[in-house]
């Protein structure tokens, strides 16, 4: 249960970070958080020959206020987000959002770019992000460059990412206290890998709405056509099935719960509470 | 080695740790400081959880040599902690502990919890106790004595820090040159000698159907030659064929999930039924560095296809994984896998079809990527050598 040997550096920029990748070939990896990879270290899944630290680089860790967008540096951890300690560019969304994401424990390591980085399918900012029209800021060999997060997710563990890139920023538009917003998961134990998830963003006044279906076995879904989902939820199952992958009956009802669910937090009266 | 310089429970230390060590074996190995347990070495059960600059991490997943300068507080630290001091006795009243194990975590838990979460009722106690496994009192006695506390809680002494962040002098300008971890042994190889299933009891299922470019007869007699099928799937080698039909064939297949990889070596025994145009591969391998074992069955037929010339090929797959891979390899992932590898595999079977050479050859994912851009780049190399 021990990690193969590794050479270790901590970055002090993205900057540096880069060159330390280039430096070390195709053997070096980002260590954000270690929260995903750490296990995987641990159980020789992984052995990279050389670990470049961000978690402390001095660029990755602030919000820049971009004017209608906020640019959140990839190192911010998850904790950061729960306790509002940084800016939000939604109505009180995103601190609610790092609250499901496993434990505090982890919570208080992870940082918001390893999770897009590592891709997880079921991972939450991976989901929301997406919902919510999130783009990247990447760093690379042409200078930085930009993606939507639909592009930027290829599958499940599966990033856009090239050996020599490092995630820099994610940035989100900011969105008025009208526009509304629904996530939903399902986890068999809190704080476990979620089953299910969907997240539904409704924002009237810049015409966005927005469904996205996550956890599955491809990059996150973004569906075509939100409203008619919105008014009839029960159209998502048939949809959900033409989508995927053959799916067993009992996954794909639980994926369709799950656009239910969102849906309904999304446009539920606006005193009540969300489900969770 | 890392040099570090960091505080445990109040007294500085400086030290020399290899960067793969993390801080619970450091705490443990070389300050001696035993309090702290390790369960799962994985983030699971959180009996490492202890606090960094005030705040509860997995020490299993943190590297020693992530920690220069900061304050870490083990479970022997707390010592007169008024906090600490009420949870001890709240966890000895409501019999929150019987063995003990992961007492020290659960106890760095509550104390975050009374810190952070003064109006935590049951319900938010128990959802924050979700990252921490207790095997033997269960959970009430743990609740009740972290409400017991929450009901006239006492200040906490220890409050979260912010360790400055690291900035370069003259940005991009590296500041550390990267430690070099002592050179590693090569891969032990290992004949595999896994029995193979007879069934695959509770394992995951998958069905796919493949729609190919290739006449029914064709394909079947494509499939009959099975050292070119396994040529067709990236990333799998047939080392030995097999003699006759009872006896089976061995290779190897390498994947690449993320950050992860794996090189399975096995056995499986093929069989084809041509009256039925269908066939069956059962199979056990392992990887050995890091000890995953996988056994799976996979049985595919030739259907006709809507038009003429073309077909279906229908693949059913029942696997289960064992060992650390399981961990990682959640049937929606090993789903991902195993499209992406059809996808490659219905390319190649076309260009084996029309005699054409296969159009992906290096294992999937990432890596694959990054492989085919190496050796892409090593044939315009090998090109200009040759003038």
């Amino acid at each position: 249960m021990k990690p193969a040997p590794f050479d270790y550096s901590a970055a002090t920029s993205s900057a540096d970070a880069r060159q330390q990748l280039v430096a070390g070939g195709g053997a070096a990896k980002i260590l954000a958080g270690g929260q995903s990879l750490g296990p995987m270290l641990n159980l020789r899944l992984a052995r990279p020959g050389q670990l470049v630290d961000l978690s402390r680089a001095g660029d990755l860790r602030s919000v820049t206020d971009e004017g209608d967008t906020l640019l959140y540096g990839a190192a911010l951890r998850h904790a950061e987000f729960e306790d509002g300690d940084v800016a939000d560019a939604t109505p009180g969304w995103l601190p609610a959002i790092a609250r499901g994401i496993a434990y505090r424990a982890v919570r208080n390591r992870g940082t918001i770019g390893g999770s897009l980085a590592h891709a997880d399918p079921a991972a939450d900012w991976v989901v929301t992000l997406t919902a919510l029209g999130a783009e990247v800021v990447i760093a690379g060999p042409d200078g930085a460059k930009t993606l939507p997060m639909t592009d930027f997710i290829r599958g499940p563990l599966s990033t856009a990412l090239e050996p020599a890139d490092v995630l820099t920023g994610i940035r989100l538009r900011k969105r008025l206290p009208g526009a509304r917003w629904g996530y939903w998961k399902f986890a068999q134990k809190a704080g476990e890998f979620a089953k299910a998830s969907a997240a539904v963003l409704i924002d009237a006044e810049r015409g966005e709405t927005r469904i996205v279906v996550g956890a599955i076995e491809r990059a996150p879904i973004v569906l075509d056509d939100p409203q008619a989902a919105l008014a009839d939820p029960e159209t998502v199952l048939p949809l959900l099935k033409r989508l995927t992958a053959p799916n067993p009956p009992a996954t794909l009802a639980l994926h369709a719960a799950a656009v239910r669910r969102a849906c309904l937090a999304a446009t539920a009266p606006k005193d009540e509470d969300m489900p969770s | 080695m890392t040099a570090i310089s960091l505080t445990v429970n109040g007294r500085r230390h400086a030290a020399e740790v290899e960067p793969r060590t993390h801080l619970a074996d450091f705490l443990r190995e070389d300050l001696l400081l035993t309090g702290t347990h390790l369960g799962c070495e994985h983030g699971v059960c959180g009996a490492c959880t202890l606090m960094v600059d005030g705040r509860p991490v997995r020490s299993c997943l943190t590297f020693a040599a992530t920690c220069d300068g900061a304050e870490v507080q083990t479970v022997e630290g707390f010592g007169e902690d008024p906090l600490m001091t009420r949870l001890r006795g709240a966890f000895s009243r409501h019999h929150a502990l019987q063995c003990g194990f992961c007492t020290p975590g659960m106890l760095t838990t509550a104390y975050d919890i009374v810190c952070r979460l003064p109006e935590a009722d049951e319900a938010r106690i128990r959802e924050e106790l979700a990252g921490n496994l207790c095997r033997c009192t269960g959970y009430a006695g743990i609740v009740a004595a972290i409400a017991d506390v929450l009901a006239d809680p006492t200040p906490a002494s220890l409050q979260p820090r912010e360790r400055p962040a690291l900035r370069s002098k003259d940005d991009g300008e590296p500041s550390t040159a990267p430690v070099k971890a002592p050179a590693r042994t090569a891969e032990t190889s290992f004949a595999t000698s896994l029995p193979i299933p007879e069934r695959i009891d509770g394992g995951v299922s998958l069905e796919r159907r493949l729609a190919l470019d290739i006449a029914p007869d064709r394909l079947w007699a494509l499939l009959q030659d099975f050292e070119s099928v396994v040529g067709c799937l990236p990333g799998a080698a047939l080392e030995t064929p097999s003699g006759s039909p009872d006896a089976p064939v061995t290779g190897s297949f390498t994947v690449a999930i993320g950050p992860m990889r794996a090189n399975f070596r096995g056995r499986a025994l093929v069989a084809y039924d041509d009256a039925r145009r269908s066939g069956r591969v059962r199979g056990a391998g392992g990887d050995p560095v890091s000890r995953s074992q996988g056994e799976g069955e996979m049985r595919f037929a030739v259907e006709a296809g809507q038009q003429q010339k073309k077909s279906v090929l229908v693949v059913a797959l029942v696997y289960r994984l064992k060992g650390p891979l399981s961990q990682f390899g959640r049937p929606a992932i090993v789903a991902d896998v195993v499209d992406r590898l059809l996808a490659r595999f219905a390319d190649n079977l076309a260009a084996l079809a029309e005699g054409r050479g296969l159009v992906h050859a290096a294992p999937m994912s990432g890596f694959g990527l990054l492989y085919q851009t190496m050796s892409k780049s090593m044939r315009t190399l090998l090109a200009k050598l040759r003038g």
